[in-house]
């Protein structure tokens, strides 16, 4: 029931974005993508709580800002509106009109990801907003950026049936799909732990979460600039968030589990670290960047399933984090944009790696070998893949670990763990 | 006889007087053609929204003819009949007004639509009947009257591709009516009843139950296109666009699978056909027809052929949410009916486009077409996504339903089959949405033909954009009054009594 007439600014909000993105519209119109953001920018200034339900869309869902979600909300339209301003910067360019179609269809899903309380709506906008940025991320770009994107799309399909499966798990145990519902009713479902890792899982891959984290730095490294900028508040804030509200996370103590993400999130960090302090490149600084941030997130979440207690105490930081991040990279990348046009960017030097990191890139590179030799899926992989004589060749020992094979490793070794929590 | 017993007779005749008549028109006597069609097709249309209305205030539209003692022609209208023919009538009205601008100046245009419409009419019958004979005599007649759509074009592929789908299709009728034959001699009826009408027969008879249940599954399962009788599918793909989208989205393989509906639910009955064991096996076909369709499509360059493939695997989503035997599962399966009917139809309209347009036949063909023709690759985008299952297209909707249905009665496997299936739907589809929407265009196009500003004639252009739209809202407002998912749980609560 609409019992407050600005609840009907949710709607707006979502449907408004949707229809500017039909180009017989948009391109009869000044300034569509700012002009887009007005309803969401009504929204999150507006101070109190709005909520309408939607009994009849996606099977049924409901939008509603509070405090939490105005958090994301102000770092959304912050961000839409830089790289409106970008976008329409450029309106000589050829793919103006895509990219705005584009722009105004991923900025629909993100509004309505956002605002969604429930599995469903927050599935189904995510998804719009995903195959939308894939269009941001490589309309006009060159072929490394499609290799890149093929990544990006590769991930976001796995990362959808991983998803689906988990929406189904939760809606065969609970009609209320609704996150606190959701949350109580998994953490006590015999399918719990299952549900855990299909989750985490999912968004770490839509997220770009080490170690499955290969996308974002393709990403990062040769995307469209106004896809960049979107990077952190778009795939990966929503991604971050879908963890958040899905995870069944303060009700019960996942110990076992909550430390193997505990652990992973540690690796990422320190391998964040390590790449920051031995790469060079400072297009690349707030790819590494992002990777660590996620790191500290996927921390918290383990720490967070290992003790309730302590999540229940500390939950209500873990939206400003994801705000904060997402406009702080926008805010990095931007200067970084800036400071690379008035200087020159060092090259990589070889000598300032640490002979340390090295031996142990070895010493990986000799485990991995073993791996390879006894399972054939790796192998397969790697027979397939062009790019593995980069690993052989030892001149450039600090290439390998950034290789996919590093992922793919890690990511068949969560498989494992997941497969045998399954059984 | 009431007024109401006449609706269903009047609902097969709106199609089959005006197929009569157009046989015998002259080739010039298009607008006389024209009006014919669409004036049959309106009038089925306004019946079926009459038996719609009825059927939900619990009214009954019953027509009885005799044909031999104890045994009559029976037409009857029920959440389930109407669901198809529904289906069959408001895409039959889109893909005439899409077929008369796609055979725009070609020859035998007459034949075309008198056979046109009596397929049709043989679809709904199929729908509509009441009985298993009167459904044998209409699937029959189904057979006849596509196969002259199949080898409209006269070259000898068509011919060939024709040979086989007859050859396919009377062996599948000769199983069928084998099955029917030996079925009646045992239950002395063969009146589709809600439950079932085999349960009350004693245990002696169950070997032959099970054998009847092969013959009949097999032989409906030609026309369903299950593996391994699936070959005739991909090669009547050489028919003209409209006759692909009939036969893949409303005619053929939609009567073959609603006959394996009908065997489970209304001749066996889901619990006695559970117990007798026989719906484990047909759950596991499906499976099997749904990943083998998905991984043949994955290797097709032409593009109505990869298009084949694809129904082979998402008819058989029907199929497995009957065989789950779960109520939810049901939901999901009668909705699937509808939703693969709207984007598969759109898939095949947009494929006739490319064809008709640019003369494009192959997906290696289609780069950077997306620009060229934007709202047929906007429509067709949506079909795929749909077919992947992406939400809150209509195809979402069915997964959801058939995967929570599975896992309500802890048929996981199921599940991992969806997901594959997706993972597999997505491999194929989505490069086809790369090049089309992110490589550069090939110039020039294959057989390029002008249209001045438009892309392509507004005849074709319009039923492709409509029926995207129509797969949309299904999965968007899946929850409205007037949805498919509702009416799909209407049949589950009257028809098999479940909430």
């Amino acid at each position: 029931m609409i019992n407050d007439p600005y609840n009907v600014i949710l709607l707006v909000a979502v449907v408004w974005p949707l229809l500017l993105a039909l180009p017989s519209l948009h391109s009869r119109i000044s300034w569509p993508c700012h002009l887009a953001l007005i309803p969401a920018l009504a929204l999150a200034v507006y101070p109190s709580i709005v909520s309408l339900p939607l009994p009849k869309l996606f099977l049924g869902t409901r939008l509603a800002v509070n405090g939490e979600v105005r958090w994301i909300l102000v770092m959304c339209v912050a961000i839409w509106f830089v790289v409106a301003t970008v976008i329409h910067s450029t309106p000589n360019d050829s793919t103006y009109h895509f990219q705005t179609s584009y722009f105004l269809l991923a900025l629909t899903g993100n509004l309505g990801a956002i605002l969604a309380t429930e599995l469903i709506g927050f599935f189904c906008f995510s998804t719009l907003m995903s195959y939308s940025f894939y269009g941001l991320l490589i309309y006009g770009s060159d072929k490394k950026i499609k290799s890149s994107g093929r990544l990006y799309i590769i991930f976001l399909v796995l990362a959808d049936v991983l998803l689906l499966e988990a929406l189904l798990l939760a809606a065969s145990t609970t009609n209320n799909l609704d996150y606190p519902s959701v949350r109580q009713i998994m953490a006590e479902a015999i399918y719990s732990q299952f549900y855990f890792w299909l989750v985490i899982i999912g968004f770490s891959l839509k997220a770009g979460i080490w170690p499955v984290h290969q996308w974002l730095l393709g990403s990062f490294k040769s995307g469209h600039q106004s896809a960049v900028l979107l990077l952190g508040g778009v795939p990966v804030a929503i991604g971050l968030l879908g963890a958040l509200r899905w995870l069944p996370i303060g009700e019960h103590s996942f110990y076992a589990t909550g430390m193997v993400v505990v652990v992973t999130g540690v690796a990422a960090i320190f391998y964040a670290l390590w790449k920051l302090i031995t790469y060079t490149s400072l297009k690349m600084l707030p790819a590494w960047v992002t990777v660590a941030a996620t790191g500290v997130f996927i921390v918290v979440l383990g720490i967070g399933s290992m003790h309730p207690a302590i999540w229940r105490r500390n939950e209500y930081l873990m939206h400003p984090f994801i705000a904060t991040l997402g406009i702080f990279l926008v805010a990095l990348i931007l200067s970084l944009n800036r400071w690379q046009g008035t200087h020159q960017e060092p090259d990589f030097d070889l000598q300032r790696v640490n002979v340390f990191f090295l031996w142990a890139e070895k010493g990986f590179h000799l485990a991995q070998q073993w791996t390879r030799e006894r399972f054939f899926i790796l192998q397969s992989y790697w027979n397939v893949d062009e790019k593995y004589q980069d690993i052989m060749d030892w001149a450039k020992p600090t290439v390998f670990i950034g290789k996919w094979s590093t992922s793919i490793t890690f990511f068949v070794f969560l498989g494992l763990v997941l497969a045998w929590l399954a059984a | 006889m009431n007024w109401n017993a006449w609706i269903p007779l009047l609902v097969v005749a709106s199609s089959m007087l005006p197929g009569l008549i157009i046989f015998n028109l002259a080739e010039h006597r298009i607008r006389l053609r024209t009006a014919l069609n669409l004036i049959g097709a309106l009038v089925k249309l306004l019946l079926v929204g009459w038996m719609l209305w009825g059927v939900y205030n619990e009214h009954i539209f019953e027509t009885r003819l005799a044909l031999l003692p104890n045994l009559d022609i029976v037409l009857r209208a029920g959440p389930w009949s109407l669901f198809f023919v529904t289906l069959s009538t408001v895409l039959w009205l889109i893909t005439t007004i899409y077929a008369i601008g796609y055979l725009e100046g070609s020859p035998h245009r007459s034949r075309f639509f008198g056979f046109f419409s009596v397929c049709v009419s043989a679809t709904v019958g199929v729908a509509l009947s009441g009985n298993l004979i009167t459904f044998l005599l209409f699937y029959e007649l189904l057979t006849l009257s596509t196969y002259p759509l199949v080898v409209h074009r006269g070259t000898e592929v068509a011919r060939r591709a024709g040979q086989v789908y007859l050859n396919y299709t009377i062996f599948g009728g000769a199983l069928l009516l084998l099955g029917t034959v030996w079925l009646y001699t045992l239950a002395g009826t063969l009146e589709f009843t809600p439950q079932g009408f085999l349960q009350t027969l004693d245990e002696a008879h169950h070997p032959a139950l099970i054998a009847i249940f092969v013959l009949l599954v097999s032989g409906l399962g030609v026309k369903a296109a299950l593996v391994p009788f699936h070959g005739w599918l991909p090669q009547a793909m050489v028919a003209p666009a409209p006759v692909s989208a009939l036969l893949h989205a409303v005619a053929v393989v939609k009567a073959g699978v609603f006959g394996i509906v009908r065997v489970v639910y209304d001749i066996y009955g889901v619990d006695f056909a559970s117990d007798l064991g026989v719906t484990d096996p047909l759950a596991w076909l499906a499976a099997i027809t749904i990943i083998y369709g998905s991984l043949r499509a994955l290797y097709q360059d032409d593009l109505k052929r990869m298009l084949a493939f694809s129904t082979v695997s998402q008819a058989s989503y029907i199929t497995l949410g009957v065989a789950i035997a779960s109520p939810i599962a049901t939901i999901g399966g009668a909705v699937h009916l509808l939703h693969q009917g709207l984007m598969k139809i759109t898939l095949f309209f947009c494929a006739g486009n490319l064809a008709e347009t640019l003369g494009i036949h192959m997906v290696s063909e289609m780069n950077g077409v997306g620009r060229r023709m934007p709202w047929t690759m906007a429509a067709f985008t949506i079909g795929a996504f749909g077919m992947i299952g992406v939400p809150p297209i209509a195809g979402f909707v069915s997964k959801w339903y058939l995967g929570l249905g599975a896992l309500e009665i802890g048929k996981e496997w199921v599940v991992i089959v969806l997901a594959g299936s997706s993972l597999l739907n997505a491999a194929y589809f989505l490069p086809i949405l790369h090049r089309v929407w992110f490589q550069e265009p090939t110039h020039p196009w294959p057989e390029e033909r002008s249209f001045g500003n438009q892309e392509t004639a507004w005849a074709l252009l319009i039923p492709p954009i409509l029926t995207a739209l129509m797969a949309l809202g299904a999965g968007v407002f899946a929850t409205g009054s007037f949805s498919p998912l509702v009416w799909a749980q209407l049949i589950a609560q009257r028809e098999f009594h479940q909430p």
